[in-house]
């Protein structure tokens, strides 16, 4: 939970004729996170590897096949099933399957996208007709006439314009009949002596002339009356043609999921085998796996093959560089914040999760900013109601609404200790039993509560230094451990000019002045030389880069800076007290507002309190979601939390989600 | 947010880019390198080093060091477009977007000849998160309605649907890539239109004389490589532009005097009437001095009032021309092509004595 999960590093040689069994094994189990050892191969023996590669490709070809007419007969890719051994299924064995069901999927769908597409044709010419349907005139007759020539249809607005330049020298008229945002229904005609040129410029400017020779005849009232029949009758057939897919969606689903489960069984398994090393007569297989599984795995392993070799080097966090696979085991419950911490970064091997105190300090922080009874209340049945999956729209926010629903929890919680319900700060107050539980109401203690809020950021960030040397320990990274200035070096110096701080502004303080004096000065000598003293731990040579001169500057920039950081990180922490004052100001200026409206407490005065809750819990509930996760990546994280973890992958044909 | 506050920091950032633009000395070397591997090798010690690694010298061919030599092209525009005051940020989307139109035109064309996935993907510009087209599913159809059919949520789907109907009676892929162009040309227009004050002003200054290359280009090709008519040339061609007017399109359509065209837009071109006397040879050689003359003016802007969207555009454009130079250099490396051969299709200097004013 603290940590992510123990793995293991796993080196399977095997005999060739193992190959598949032992895949099997590996995929059947999903806890293998395959390394690629191909490049660890004998080069002229890798034709076999080669081979696997063109398979795993052919399969994901295959793969899309399969997908496109589920696609297009709309069938689930329903439950993979439950076989722990799955193998890879010979491709001339479900090839001809496949291309009898594409050729069904293809004739039926090919006819229906056709029948679609004339039926848009058809609503189309109708639109493009209407703009000239009082002409009594044959449309035929346009086609043929003896003197003049007539282009009559549709084309892009933007080409008017350079059509009727390109005419310029040619004695035509150009009348648009109709024109919306990108198309326009043109007329054109002109001497036939012109006809040529004429068609060219017409064609040029992309001008599509109405076709309705041989199908459509008449005056345009009589062939939009043709084509309503015509439209009626492709409605009938794209009935039919629905029902014909419908049909195959009976006989075919079953098929189509069972295939597309072997194919993307023998895709993996193919790929799988594509990543081994070939070495003389047997195969490399290299990866991870979470220690927990190793027994069973192993056990399986070797009935699988008798002559397998198996070597196990369960890794040690920070002992090597190995870029280790991270899995994070968290419980339901941390899951949704477990989000939050891999949005920001996937912990390391070596590295504290930081999921659990984030799922602790998150709403915390989150409640104290936002502290109120009944907004609190809103945001809890909000959430609830998004995390309950219960609004399809909303399903894939279910984690979000975990978050939301926690979070108004905790403002509940400090809204009892505020005495706030809907921005009435009376109301608790005046109640024999709330009134005890009010700690202590923003609005009128503001300095105290900036000075908690100040107090709160300073353990907080001290946590985060512990946290870092914690890590650094563990990673056996004594350098950073000593001298990072958000190490022991950094911390001594924040403690230090706290105490500092303390021993001048507190009378009777109990440590004497001069002994913060000297740790400040041991705290600040050593962050300001951390990279020399870094390069003397580690034994970096050399120990100052780029000069006497430069280094020196840098070193007391690197300290002014630090000194800043400390300070601005530490008040970064008041807006955690000052969002708690500024809601229940927000909230008496809608009370200032609503008395405004209606001084009489009528229907005006609660329309304005209603709108201003909603714009409270709306508008000032995600400001403060958004600043409670400032201070946690900016202000905490940084601190101590590196990331650039590697996510696990392992071999399985279902995707596998971290919970 | 625009002026100082808006460009500060993509100011600098160009800055930074611009000092990383190859030399005269690096185009001497490049030019005098002995083959592909030595080209490339040399390359690993500029900007585009990054992108070069990771393959042997006998998996090196030209067709993928050209490709990722634009892998930088593109980082270097997602970088712009990313850090540029919002209101612009359309305007180079939309420059970036003619490598989108290549990679239509490509696709289709793969289509039309019935080319696997494979080989079309490799010559597909690398657009990274901006691209809107589904290149394999297009290409997989087999057939130029169904793959135009899949790009209905795209910007290009009026255009080519409007320009089907040609398709289907041509069986020709012209006018769909006409009209792709012209179609791409006046949205950028537009775009630069709708800047406010000094940007459109600077904008203009990039985006226009860019238009007008291509646009006298076309007009030319239209009229001496493919004989078009009056009417076709102007309705294939732009009705705007910064220096080249609508007449002078109208003169070179109407079978005009093309030099003086030429004379008044570019004076102190040399052997225009030589080189439009074999257009076949002579027209790459006149675009390529015209290039080298927006070349210069790009690097111009760079001395000029700082905190404008005309920076970044710029500094695009000579990455464009850079790229476009390497191209060269590569195709040339790869087919053992003499020095002298090749060198005059480089728009970059390769004169380390050119130093100050390149």
């Amino acid at each position: 939970m603290f940590f992510p999960q123990e793995m293991t590093s796993l080196e399977l040689i095997i005999p060739e004729k193992d190959l598949l069994a032992v895949t099997n094994v590996l995929t059947g189990q999903g806890v293998f996170h395959q390394v690629d050892a191909s490049h660890l191969g004998s080069r002229a023996k890798s034709e076999s590897i080669d081979s696997w590669k063109e398979r795993a490709s052919t399969y994901a070809t295959l793969e899309r096949q399969v997908l496109l007419a589920m696609q297009a007969l709309e069938v689930e890719e329903g439950n993979p099933p439950k076989n722990e051994n799955p193998t890879v299924v010979a491709i001339e064995d479900i090839r001809p399957l496949m291309e009898e069901i594409e050729q069904a999927v293809k004739n039926a769908t090919s006819q229906l996208v056709s029948s679609q597409k004339r039926l848009e044709q058809l609503q189309e010419n109708i639109n493009e007709l209407e703009p000239v349907a009082d002409f009594d005139l044959d449309l035929g007759m346009l086609r043929d006439p003896r003197y003049i020539h007539s282009i009559l249809g549709t084309m892009p607005v933007s080409n008017l314009e350079r059509l009727q330049t390109s005419l310029t020298r040619t004695p035509s008229v150009l009348l648009t009949l109709r024109e919306d945002r990108k198309n326009a229904v043109v007329w054109l005609t002109g001497a036939s002596g012109n006809a040529d040129i004429l068609d060219r410029a017409a064609r040029s400017a992309y001008l599509n002339p109405f076709d309705f020779k041989g199908t459509h005849e008449g005056t345009p009232s009589e062939i939009i009356k043709s084509l309503n029949a015509e439209i009626a009758n492709t409605r009938q057939q794209i009935e039919k043609q629905k029902d014909e897919i419908a049909q195959l969606r009976t006989t075919y689903a079953g098929q189509l999921q069972s295939l597309l489960w072997n194919v993307r069984t023998s895709r993996m398994l193919a790929d799988a085998m594509a990543h081994y090393g070939k070495l003389k007569y047997t195969y490399l297989i290299v990866g991870w796996i979470p220690s927990s599984k190793l027994a069973s795995l192993s056990e399986q392993l070797k009935r699988a093959s008798k002559n397998i070799i198996i070597e196990t080097t369960p890794s040690k966090r920070g002992s090597s560089g190995q870029n280790v696979p991270v899995s994070l085991k968290n419980p339901g419950i941390l899951s949704p914040f477990q989000m939050l911490t891999t949005t920001y970064a996937r912990p390391r091997y070596e590295e504290i999760d930081p999921t659990v105190l984030i799922t602790i300090t998150f709403p915390l922080l989150f409640g104290a900013m936002f502290g109120d009874v009944g907004h609190g209340l809103v945001l809890a049945i909000l959430g609830w109601v998004i995390a309950s999956k219960r609004v399809p729209a909303l399903r894939g926010m279910a984690s979000l609404g975990t978050i939301v629903m926690i979070c108004g929890l905790t403002a509940i919680v400090f809204g009892f200790l505020y005495g706030s319900i809907f921005g009435f700060e009376e109301i608790l107050p005046e109640s024999p039993f709330f009134s005890k539980l009010i700690w202590m109401q923003p609005i009128h203690h503001i300095t105290d509560i900036l000075l908690v809020a100040i107090g709160a950021g300073v353990v907080i960030l001290s946590i985060g230094f512990l946290l870092n040397i914690y890590n650094a320990w563990v990673a056996r990274d004594w350098a950073r451990l000593l001298f990072d200035p958000n190490g022991l070096a950094g911390l001594v110096l924040y403690w230090s000019l706290l105490g500092l701080a303390g021993s001048i502004a507190v009378p009777g303080f109990p440590v004497p002045t001069p002994v913060f004096v000297v740790l400040v000065i041991l705290g600040g000598v050593a962050v300001m030389f951390s990279e020399f003293f870094k390069h003397l731990v580690e034994r970096h040579r050399p120990l100052i880069e780029g000069g006497i001169g430069m280094f020196l500057f840098q070193s007391v920039v690197e300290l002014f800076e630090k000194l800043i950081s400390l300070f601005s990180n530490s008040m970064s922490y008041v807006r955690v007290g000052a969002f708690a004052v500024a809601h229940a100001g927000l909230s008496g200026a809608f009370f200032v507002l609503a008395e405004l409206v209606d001084g009489n407490r009528g229907l005006g005065y609660w329309i304005v309190l209603i709108i201003g809750n909603i714009f409270i819990v709306g508008f000032e509930g995600l400001i403060v979601g958004i600043q409670t996760m400032r201070l946690h990546y900016y202000e905490f994280f940084s601190k101590f939390f590196t990331g650039g973890g590697a996510p696990y992958e392992p071999l399985t044909p279902v995707r596998v989600e971290e919970k | 947010m625009g002026g100082v506050s808006g460009y500060a920091a993509i100011h600098s950032r160009i800055r930074v880019m611009y000092s990383t633009l190859l030399t005269p000395e690096d185009g001497a070397s490049l030019r005098d390198a002995a083959d592909l591997q030595t080209l490339v090798t040399l390359l690993k010690d500029t900007p585009y080093g990054p992108y070069l690694t990771g393959v042997e010298d006998k998996d090196l061919t030209a067709k993928w060091a050209i490709h990722q030599v634009k892998h930088r092209l593109a980082d270097v525009y997602l970088t712009i477009i990313h850090s540029v005051p919002a209101y612009t940020r359309s305007l180079v989307i939309q420059l970036f977007r003619h490598f989108e139109i290549d990679n239509l035109k490509a696709i289709l064309r793969g289509i039309v000849t019935n080319s696997p996935w494979e080989q079309v993907r490799d010559i597909l510009f690398p657009m990274g998160s901006l691209s809107v087209l589904p290149a394999q599913q297009m290409l997989e159809t087999g057939n130029i309605q169904a793959a135009i059919a899949l790009l209905s949520s795209t910007p290009y789907y009026d255009t080519l649907t409007h320009a089907l109907k040609r398709y289907s009676e041509e069986q020709s892929l012209f006018p769909l890539e006409v009209a792709l162009d012209l179609s791409y040309w006046q949205k950028l227009w537009a775009k630069v239109n709708q800047l406010p004050g000094r940007d459109r002003a600077e904008a203009m200054r990039i985006v226009g004389p860019l238009v007008d290359i291509t646009n006298l280009m076309w007009a030319i090709r239209y009229r001496v490589y493919y004989h078009l008519s009056e009417e076709e040339i102007i309705n294939y061609t732009l009705p705007f532009g910064y220096r080249l007017r609508d007449e002078d399109i109208r003169t070179i359509a109407a079978g005009g005097d093309l030099v003086r065209v030429l004379d008044r837009l570019y004076p102190g071109l040399s052997d225009t009437e030589t080189l439009l006397e074999e257009p076949e040879r002579g027209l790459p050689k006149l675009e390529l001095q015209i290039q080298r003359r927006l070349r210069q003016q790009l690097k111009e802007v760079f001395t000029s009032y700082p905190f404008q969207i005309g920076l970044p555009l710029a500094f695009a454009l000579l990455i464009e021309l850079e790229v476009q130079d390497l191209t060269v250099l590569i195709e040339a490396k790869s087919a053992q092509m003499p020095v002298e051969r090749f060198t005059p299709y480089l728009l970059m200097s390769t004169n380390a004595d050119d130093r100050v004013s390149a």
